[in-house]
């Protein structure tokens, strides 16, 4: 009787393709396809209007070629540094604030919640835009702002000198952002059940002493994700800089990174003429870059993280 | 080392008064236990005994220092949750010994706490694994060790057994009330259930919408109820209640008689009645009969007695173990 169902052939299950296929279709057409198409356009070149195969020697060029390739280690080191700021800054300080807001005793959470967070839902040109103008030495607040606390003498144009404007513009996108780990924190705070807080409570464990033993430990796996995010919003970054420092990245290129390094190779900018082929090959190296970021992370540091349940 | 005083202890969230003045006296080493319908303000009081609330109004004393508004470390208790409240990412010896480490006890004295934790709770062999790694029972025991380890005045339970299937419940059961004895220190247990209340207290405070309806050793509150709620909570199945006007009984309002305080009979007795259903559990047998005089009664016949429904019975009552109450509930002499 048993293996009369065994024999049954399995039908086949044609709603599980019917159900996949929008979003397989849709993530083909926009995402796959671009991004082979781009790895293929890298080994390519063109003169005259006639495209022909090339190997790898866009890529020899990029590293080989010394204009190039300090371009691009200029870029990369640049884009670690922006990646560095906001690992130390953005998100030790959206943990605070979560840690902040999830306590008890704060009136007005709610207010302060929404009000970090508005930054990350304005359009970056605004973000941009704004700080510039802010940060302007000939009509920004900012130079009268410091008057006011006699702290003037402090204040120096940020965005127009080439050591500082970096860490500046780093600095704006912590101030948008900010909101992203603060969230994300927060819930996973939010999700640690009252009950082991009021244990540690009746331990003896209070303040920031629970703070670091208890809660830490447990958000760990959450800070993880924010990690990661961070590391791939910051090597896909283009947006602030190009509306705040324009395509040129200036002052001398001191705030280029790999996203405005590639704006200008593959589209072309000012004198510089479009090069889409070197601009693939600048693009495949983004994608190797954060491949190898994601892998890292997702092979060595994600698999020691534990999911606690409670 | 471990009395407990609360005094007129009342606690209102906004408009709902949850606690309407309660005073209680609990002596060094007993064993009380908070018994009540959900709602009833056991927890809350319990957790106001914890300081993990504060009352609206009233004191609580732990052996006459006042501890009202004392933080819940300083009051030297040590509370064990319905969830476990384990710390997840900690080993079991390090969830026993943590708050020992952050009062800066000696590495040697937290050792041996630990280790006579464990062995008293037979917990050796898990000592190095996570909270997710162990059974309910075995969780429930390191955080039971958790307690132990504090050495605290008072021991404070809420709902312990709640989360555990019911097997492993009477064995924690059995192991708690070990506990007290080799302890000897002063529990205060929070239940709704009333086997577990009258299986384990040396004295139960029945709680019912904020106030408490009567204290006493477990025999007491069997024997003499001080009023219907008690009478219809202690006891199982549920005492029966007649309207005594069916009766013809002049004074009282209601009759009570527990179901293992009638008898049957298929010939003659006091009210004739039909079996409307029969639960057979081996040990004993509850019949439930609809009587022509006294509505539906729940009989319980110790052994196994063979009735099925439908069949006519005549049940009588034991004369000398009626309660009666009056109006208000309350039990009359």
């Amino acid at each position: 009787m048993a293996g009369e169902f065994a024999q049954q052939k399995k039908p086949i299950r044609w709603h599980i393709a019917v159900f996949l296929a929008p979003a397989v279709l849709v993530y083909t057409a926009v995402m796959i396809i671009p991004l082979f198409g781009t790895l293929q356009l890298s080994l390519f070149n063109a003169e005259n209007q006639q495209r022909f195969f090339v190997g790898l020697d866009n890529f020899r060029k990029l590293f080989g070629d010394p204009r190039w390739s300090a371009s691009f280690w200029n870029a990369l080191w640049n884009n670690t540094w922006f990646f560095i700021i906001h690992m130390l800054v953005q998100n030790p300080i959206g943990i605070g604030l979560a840690a902040l807001l999830s306590s008890p005793k704060l009136r007005f959470s709610a207010f302060y919640r929404t009000a970090i967070f508005i930054p990350t839902i304005l359009s970056f040109v605004i973000v941009g835009f704004a700080w510039k103008l802010i940060l302007s030495p000939l009509w920004g607040v900012a130079p009268n702002l410091l008057d006011l606390v006699g702290l003037k003498s402090l204040f120096t144009p940020w965005l127009g000198k080439e050591e500082y404007a970096l860490t500046t513009l780093g600095l704006i996108s912590v101030w948008q952002f900010v909101g992203i780990p603060m969230m994300l924190i927060y819930a996973a705070l939010l999700s640690i059940p009252d009950e082991v807080i009021e244990a540690a409570e009746m331990d003896g464990i209070t303040g920031m002493a629970q703070f670091w033993k208890i809660k830490l430990p447990l958000i760990l796996p959450s800070i993880g994700i924010i990690s990661i995010l961070t590391f791939v919003g910051n090597f896909n970054a283009f947006d602030l800089i190009y509306s705040a420092q324009g395509a040129l990245a200036g002052p001398n290129y001191s705030t280029d990174i790999l996203g405005t390094f590639l704006y200008r190779t593959f589209f072309g900018f000012q004198l510089q003429t479009g090069d889409p082929y070197m601009g693939s090959a600048i693009a495949s190296m983004m994608f190797l870059i954060i491949l190898t970021g994601v892998c890292i992370y997702l092979f060595t540091i994600q698999t020691r993280l534990r999911r606690y349940q409670f | 080392m471990g009395s407990l005083t609360i005094d007129k202890v009342k606690k209102s969230f906004g408009r709902v008064d949850v606690l309407k003045g309660i005073d209680l006296a609990v002596n060094d080493g007993e064993f009380v236990v908070f018994v009540g319908p959900s709602g009833c303000g056991k927890s809350t009081l319990l957790r106001i005994i914890a300081g993990l609330e504060d009352s609206t109004s009233g004191r609580v004393l732990i052996d006459g220092a006042d501890v009202t508004v004392t933080p819940p470390a300083n009051r030297g208790i040590a509370m064990v949750f319905q969830t476990y409240a384990l710390y997840p990412h900690l080993t079991v010896r390090s969830n026993m010994s943590l708050g020992l480490k952050q009062i800066g006890t000696p590495a040697a004295e937290i050792d041996r706490r630990v280790t006579a934790a464990s062995t008293m709770l037979s917990l050796e062999p898990y000592l190095e694994r996570r909270p997710a790694e162990l059974s309910g029972g075995q969780r429930q025991r390191v955080a039971i060790g958790r307690a132990v380890v504090r050495e605290p005045k008072l021991f404070l339970f809420d709902e312990p057994l709640s989360n555990l299937d019911a097997a492993l419940r009477v064995n924690t059961r059995l192991e708690i009330a070990q506990l007290h004895r080799r302890l000897k220190a002063t529990m205060i247990y929070v239940t709704h259930d009333q086997v577990e209340a009258m299986t384990l207290a040396d004295k139960i405070v029945v709680l019912n919408a904020g106030r408490i309806e009567q204290v006493g050793a477990p025999m007491d509150l069997y024997n003499k109820p001080a009023n219907e709620f008690v009478a219809g909570f202690i006891g199982s199945p549920r005492m029966n209640f007649i309207d005594a006007a069916k009766l013809g009984e002049g004074q009282a309002k209601t009759i009570g008689v527990r179901p293992e305080h009638l008898t049957v009979d298929t010939g003659s007795g006091a009210w004739k009645g039909t079996v409307v259903h029969a639960e057979h559990l081996g040990a004993d047998t509850n019949l439930y009969v609809e009587t022509e005089k006294a509505g539906l009664l729940t009989v319980r016949i110790f052994g196994v007695y063979g009735a099925e429904a439908g069949s006519t019975l005549y049940v009588t009552p034991d004369p000398q173990r009626t309660y009666r109450f009056d109006a208000d509930g309350k039990a009359l002499a």
